[in-house]
């Protein structure tokens, strides 16, 4: 067996650790489910299920870390961290108005992702979301969030 | 009229076939796309059929399923870059074949075989489903409990990580389908109060984040991977001299490709593979693989389009997932309010029907849109980076907010794509995350009625045959491969390996 690296261990034990609280949590707080009555109970309490799956996650995160360490695949680059950024500008934006923070949201990710060209940015921003917005607006019916641009639109 | 017919009726509505022939196009142009699948195809078409008919809504998800499978081969072949992973094994001789400029013929291979493997997968679905389901007619919640749970057992050999992140994954997405009001009790679970859970964590925007949005953030890091690109002369239908050397490949491969679609939670990843092995296995000139050997080609490309129609078969006739793909289509279904499973043989039957005739369809329509559009959709490879996965983004928020028209649902989404990127990048897959979504529900709900059946005696299950049967292959599916591994690990020990 090879031995791993200190980043790999490091990332073993972080994964394991995080998945094991996260169940934990739940653990805790299926013990807050109502219990039913014997009567009314149909076989398994409430709590039941979500405990057994939590005892498992438990099990295979122990058996995982042991023999299955966690490896990180995937690095994080400089474009990782822009898009990341992008969808928190896209978080922040949204109360303003949906479509208009997914237009901002696609011409800053277009650019952050190394998109130079004028006319490709302009689709991107702007041609795609106003088309998706007409496109679910008047073909399926569907009611966006008022905003900004929207209500311009709605009146 | 018999539902077999009725069901062939439906592709008289040119409505239906212009959206099929829509959906065919849509499909190879996600599949030829690297980085876009089939299962992202789906789970982000989704949302635009939500105001269809069930009819036309499910026909074009195996369009897509169909066809973007079909598609990868052109990437795989001209770029050398699987389009979808199924494809992957086609780039072992596809690339090669093109380098010598050939690149016609490969595609040519690739088409025919897929067609052939997909009208096949669609004749056996059309034959077993509906004797499938006869059999399950009579399965009670003990028997259905054993079944989810085999069907959950086979996300061990899913997607991309190991057995056991497998399972970690399968059992955090059962965990999630535990979140808001249990169905038999009416007890809230894992709400916090906030009536946007009390109806559960939706599969729409966990699908669109764990496939759309995850990959996007993933394609972040892959941003200067540079990619090489043969030219194309014009593509060709395999010579009589290689029909004659492929045929046998074909017809084993789309055996094969079949047999594991069927399997649930198995797809067209693992049966490309075992395709391309048993296709060198079997030739007389096992040397050429890997150097451009069309039996390679037709190994791969035969098994993984045969493996959709197969994978269709325990989705609609037991409500399992034969795939990845096959999931978010059962969601589909569920979000149309159709229940999958014995009954829709008896009470939806010209439903089922309708969408066999409509995979059979796709697979001949894209025999059409291969030979002849294949140099056209090898264009969208071109496509850049910085303009697709943007609008991939654009469409995903919209369809994760379209489905309940809810802002909840689309940070439902943000939430699950971020979780997918963390999950990818600690070698977790998150196909049986998903999965386990889907199944858990159901899993819990045939476990509670079996313990009231049962009389809350859960070991009587084990003295029923069907479920005692279904028990054992998940034992073998769980312990199966440790256990071969150890022997063969012990024997080698002993020879002095």
């Amino acid at each position: 067996m090879a031995i791993p690296s200190n980043s790999t261990k490091f990332s073993n034990i972080l994964v394991s650790i995080v998945i094991i609280i996260i169940t934990i949590a739940a653990i805790y707080i299926s013990t807050t489910f109502k219990k039913m009555p014997p009567i009314l109970k149909r076989g398994i309490q409430p709590s039941d299920f979500p405990q057994l799956i939590c005892g498992l996650i438990i099990f295979l995160t122990i058996l995982m870390s042991v023999f299955d360490p966690v490896q990180k695949l995937e690095s994080v680059t400089r474009q990782t961290v822009y898009t990341f950024m992008a969808i928190l500008l896209f978080v922040g934006l949204v109360p303003l108005d949906l479509f208009l923070s997914l237009g901002i949201f696609a011409t800053v990710l277009a650019i952050a992702w190394g998109e130079k060209k004028f006319a490709r940015l302009c689709c991107i921003g702007i041609a795609v979301p106003v088309s998706v917005f007409f496109l679910f607006d008047l073909a399926f019916s569907i009611r966006f969030p008022r905003g900004v641009l929207t209500n311009l639109w709605y009146g | 009229m018999s539902p077999f017919l009725a069901g062939l009726t439906t592709l008289t509505d040119p409505t239906l076939v212009f959206l099929l022939l829509c959906a065919t196009l849509g499909g190879v142009v996600i599949g030829a796309l690297p980085g876009l699948n089939a299962t992202t195809g789906a789970a982000l078409l989704l949302p635009f059929t939500l105001t269809m008919d069930p009819v036309p809504a499910i026909a074009l998800l195996t369009a897509i399923y169909c066809s973007a499978t079909f598609a990868g081969a052109i990437t795989a072949i001209l770029i050398n870059t699987p389009g979808t992973s199924a494809s992957a094994t086609t780039c072992l001789d596809g690339y090669p074949m093109a380098q010598r400029g050939e690149a016609g013929r490969a595609l040519g291979l690739a088409v025919v075989s897929s067609t052939v493997g997909g009208v096949f997968s669609v004749l056996v679905l059309m034959a077993c489903a509906p004797i499938l389901a006869r059999a399950a007619y009579n399965f009670a919640p003990p028997e259905y409990f054993a079944l989810t749970l085999f069907g959950l057992s086979m996300l061990i050999s899913v997607g991309g990580g190991s057995a056991i992140k497998n399972l970690i994954s399968g059992a955090f997405g059962i965990l999630l389908a535990t979140v808001g009001t249990d169905l038999l009790t009416s007890v809230k679970r894992f709400t916090f109060e906030s009536p946007h859970l009390y109806d559960g964590i939706g599969f729409v925007p966990v699908m669109i984040g764990v496939f759309g949005i995850s990959e996007l953030i993933a394609q972040a890091s892959r941003l200067n991977e540079k990619r090489e690109r043969v030219t194309m002369d014009a593509i060709k239908l395999p010579s009589k001299e290689d029909y004659r050397r492929v045929w046998k490949t074909i017809l084993r491969s789309s055996g094969i490709g079949t047999f594991i679609g069927v399997l649930p939670a198995e797809g067209a990843t693992v049966a490309s593979m075992i395709g391309y092995n048993e296709a060198k296995r079997w030739s007389k000139k096992p040397e050429e693989f890997g150097k451009g050997s069309p039996e390679g080609i037709a190994g791969s490309e035969a098994a993984n389009n045969s493996a959709t129609g197969g994978a269709m078969v325990p989705t609609l006739a037991l409500g399992i997932p034969g795939s990845p793909t096959a999931a978010v289509i059962l969601a589909g279904l569920l979000v149309h309010g159709l229940r999958p499973g014995p009954t829709m043989f008896t009470d939806q039957a010209e439903f089922a029907y309708a969408i066999f005739w409509s995979m059979l369809f796709v697979n001949l329509l894209f025999l059409l849109v291969g030979l002849y559009g294949a140099r056209a959709f090898a264009r969208v490879t071109l496509i850049p980076v910085t303009v697709l996965w943007p609008c991939v983004f654009v469409f995903s928020i919209v369809g994760a907010y379209a489905l309940d028209q809810s802002m909840f649902d689309v940070w439902i989404a943000i939430a699950a794509g971020i979780l997918g990127y963390f999950m990818r990048m600690y070698g977790f897959s998150v196909v049986p995350l998903a999965i386990g979504l889907i199944l858990g529900g159901m899993l819990e709900q045939r476990l509670g009625q079996s313990m009231v059946m049962l009389d809350e005696k859960w070991w009587l299950m084990l003295s029923r045959p069907i479920s005692l049967f279904f028990f054992i292959l998940t034992v073998l599916a769980l312990f199966g491969r440790p256990v071969f591994q150890l022997i063969n690990l012990t024997k080698a020990t002993d020879r002095g390996v």
